[in-house]
C-alpha cells in the first residue's frame, strides 16, 4: 500500500548501513573455543592474523578459532592478562583482513554501537545500542567503554563499532544490564607488549 | 569497511543523539543525598534542580556535582513523594556553571526516539529507547496527579532516577524516574514537573484536599438505591473518621455510606483522591451525599489540606 510505503521510506536506509557494518564485523569476528563451555568471539586484530579476545575466554595454551570464511584452525595463545581481560592467539592462517579501529576516547555518549559475536550460540549476531558512559580514568572495568546495549555471554571476546564500522572495544562483560567492553587504545596497550612488528614497521 | 556506510544515516542519526546528550547533559547533574551511589537532576531554571523525591534520602547536606566537575552545595526547597519530585535550590554562585534545560511540554509520541540521560557520578550517560505508550491524566499510587502517563522502553540503569527524557532533537520533555511502577521507567511530563516545582518553590509541599476520612467500597442493595434514588451499586463505608479533620467537623461518622460528592457518583476510594487532588477546594464547602440508617442524608463540609507526610 502507499500509505505503508510512505510511512517507511527513510527506514531501508538507515537499514543498508547497519547491514554494512554488520557485515564489515563478520569478516574480522570469529568464533574462539578453547576448552570451556561454549564459544566465545575474537576479533582479527592486525593482518598476518593476530586475534584478540578476551583473557576469559581463551584460558587455555591452545584454542580452536573458527573463521569468518568457515575454516577451524588451530591458535596458540600468545599472551593473557586476565586484569584487562584480554587474550592474544596467533591462528594457523594469515590470510586474515584485521578490523578498522578507532579510539574510543573520541567517543562521545549517545552515539549508536554495534556488537557482532556469537550471543548464547547464535553465530554473527548484530545488536544496536548506545554509548552510555565514555571510557574515563577509573582503573579496570570502572573506566572502560560502558553501552546500553543487549549482550549475552558469546558476545566476550567480539567487536563493539562504532557507525562507521570501527571497532572501538572488546566486549567483555555485562554489568547490571549494561555492555562493558575494553576500550581500544586498552587493547593497543596489550598488543605493543607483545612486542610483535606492526606491518610495515621498519628493523631499526 | 565502504566509506559510502561511514557518511550514512546511521551516522547522521548517530550524530544527532550525541549531540543531544551533549547539550542537554550540562543541565544534568549528580544529586548526592543518598548513600551506595549518586542519583540524578535536571536544572529546570536558573538555580533550581529538579529531582526524583524517592533519591533523596536526607534534607540535609545535599550536593551536587555540575557538568563542568564542580560540587556545589544544594538545599531542599520542597518534595512531593506522590510525583516523586523533589527541588533543589542551588547555593549562590553555583548557578552560573549550571545552564538550565529548555524543557517544552509537547505531548511525547508513542515510537519516537527517546534518550534517558542520567549523571550518576562524574561523567553523563545516555541511554536510548522509545517511547512505548503515552495516555491521559492519571494518578499514581500516591495520589499524586500527573498530566500524562508516559511509558518508557528505556533500560532502567542506576541513578538514572531524576535524570531528563530527550527526543532525538535535543528537546527535554520530561523528567524520568523508576519510583512510580515497579520495573518500569515512567517519565514525568515536563508540564507536570514545572506545575509541581512551582508549588515546592512557594510552598516547600504540594498542598492536597482533604476531608480526613476512610472508605472502602461496598455493594448497596437494590431497595437502598431506590431509597436513595442513584443507578450505581457501589458505595463507599467510612472506616475511619480522623477526630477533628473536616469530616468530623462536618457530622461524618463512621458507618455513613458515601455515594456522591457534590452530586457526583463516587464508587472507589480514588474518587475521593481525584476530587481532591489540585488543592484548589481548599477552605471551600463540598456536598457529601451518604446512606445514613438507610436514608439519605447530605453533609457539607469544608475541605482542609492534608497534612504533610500523610498519604
Amino acid at each position: 500500500m502507499g500509505a505503508a510505503e510512505a510511512v517507511f521510506a527513510g527506514a531501508p536506509a538507515l537499514e543498508d548501513q547497519l547491514g554494512l557494518i554488520s557485515e564489515a564485523l563478520r569478516r574480522v569476528t570469529v568464533q574462539v573455543r578453547s576448552g570451556g563451555r561454549g564459544a566465545g568471539a575474537g576479533v582479527v586484530w592486525l593482518r598476518g592474523g593476530l586475534i584478540i579476545t578476551n583473557a576469559h575466554v581463551a584460558a587455555r595454551p591452545a584454542a580452536e578459532v573458527v573463521l569468518p570464511d568457515g575454516r577451524m584452525v588451530r591458535a596458540r595463545l600468545l599472551a593473557r592478562d586476565p586484569r584487562r581481560d584480554l587474550a592474544a592467539l596467533r591462528p594457523a592462517a594469515s590470510d586474515l583482513e584485521p578490523a578498522l579501529r578507532a579510539d574510543a576516547r573520541g567517543l562521545r555518549p549517545g552515539e549508536l554501537v554495534v556488537a557482532v559475536g556469537h550471543p548464547l550460540g547464535v553465530a554473527y549476531a548484530a545488536a544496536l545500542g548506545v554509548v552510555h558512559r565514555t571510557p574515563g580514568p577509573a582503573p579496570g572495568p570502572a573506566g572502560w567503554l560502558h553501552a546500553d546495549i543487549r549482550l549475552a555471554p558469546g558476545n566476550s571476546g567480539g567487536p563493539l563499532a562504532d557507525t562507521a564500522g570501527r571497532v572501538v572495544g572488546i566486549n567483555a562483560m555485562i554489568a547490571g544490564g549494561l555492555g562493558i567492553a575494553v576500550p581500544t587504545h586498552v587493547v593497543e596497550g596489550f598488543v605493543q607488549h607483545l612486542g610483535i612488528a606492526r606491518p610495515g614497521a621498519r628493523a631499526a | 569497511m565502504p566509506s559510502s556506510a561511514a557518511g550514512g544515516p546511521l551516522t547522521a542519526l548517530s550524530n544527532e543523539l550525541a549531540a543531544a546528550v551533549e547539550t542537554v547533559g550540562r543541565s544534568v547533574v549528580a544529586v548526592h543525598a543518598r548513600r551506595r551511589i549518586p542519583a540524578s537532576g535536571v536544572v529546570w531554571q536558573p538555580g533550581i534542580v529538579v529531582a526524583a523525591h524517592h533519591t533523596i534520602q536526607r534534607d540535609d547536606d545535599i550536593t551536587v556535582t555540575l557538568h563542568d566537575g564542580t560540587t556545589a552545595a544544594a538545599t531542599l526547597a520542597g518534595r512531593d513523594p506522590s510525583t516523586d519530585l523533589a527541588v533543589l535550590r542551588l547555593a549562590d554562585g553555583a548557578s552560573a556553571a549550571a545552564p538550565p534545560a529548555s524543557p517544552v511540554s509537547d505531548v511525547p509520541r508513542v515510537g519516537q526516539l527517546a534518550l534517558a540521560l542520567g549523571r550518576p557520578g562524574a561523567s553523563v550517560t545516555a541511554s536510548l529507547g522509545i517511547v512505548s505508550a503515552v495516555g491521559g491524566e492519571w494518578r499514581t499510587w500516591q495520589g499524586g496527579t500527573i498530566d500524562r502517563f508516559v511509558r518508557l522502553d528505556v533500560a532502567v540503569y542506576d541513578g538514572f532516577s531524576g535524570g531528563p527524557l530527550v527526543d532525538a532533537a535535543g528537546r527535554v520533555v520530561g523528567v524520568n524516574t523508576s519510583g512510580l511502577a515497579r520495573a518500569t521507567a515512567l517519565t514525568v511530563p515536563a508540564a507536570t514537573v514545572s506545575r509541581v516545582a512551582a508549588q515546592l518553590l512557594s510552598r516547600g509541599h504540594v498542598a492536597r484536599g482533604w476531608l480526613g476520612i476512610a472508605t472502602q467500597p461496598v455493594r448497596l442493595p437494590a431497595a437502598l438505591r431506590r431509597e436513595l434514588n442513584i443507578e450505581h451499586d457501589i458505595g463507599l463505608v467510612v472506616v475511619n473518621v480522623e477526630p477533628d479533620s473536616p469530616a468530623d467537623r462536618g457530622g461524618v461518622l463512621i458507618g455513613d455510606v458515601l455515594v456522591s460528592l457534590d452530586d457526583r457518583p463516587v464508587s472507589d476510594p480514588a474518587d475521593v483522591l481525584a476530587a481532591l487532588a489540585g488543592g484548589e477546594r481548599i477552605g471551600a464547602a463540598i456536598a457529601l451525599g451518604v446512606a445514613r440508617a438507610g436514608r439519605a442524608e447530605r453533609l457539607t463540609v469544608t475541605v482542609g489540606e492534608r497534612p504533610r507526610g500523610r498519604r
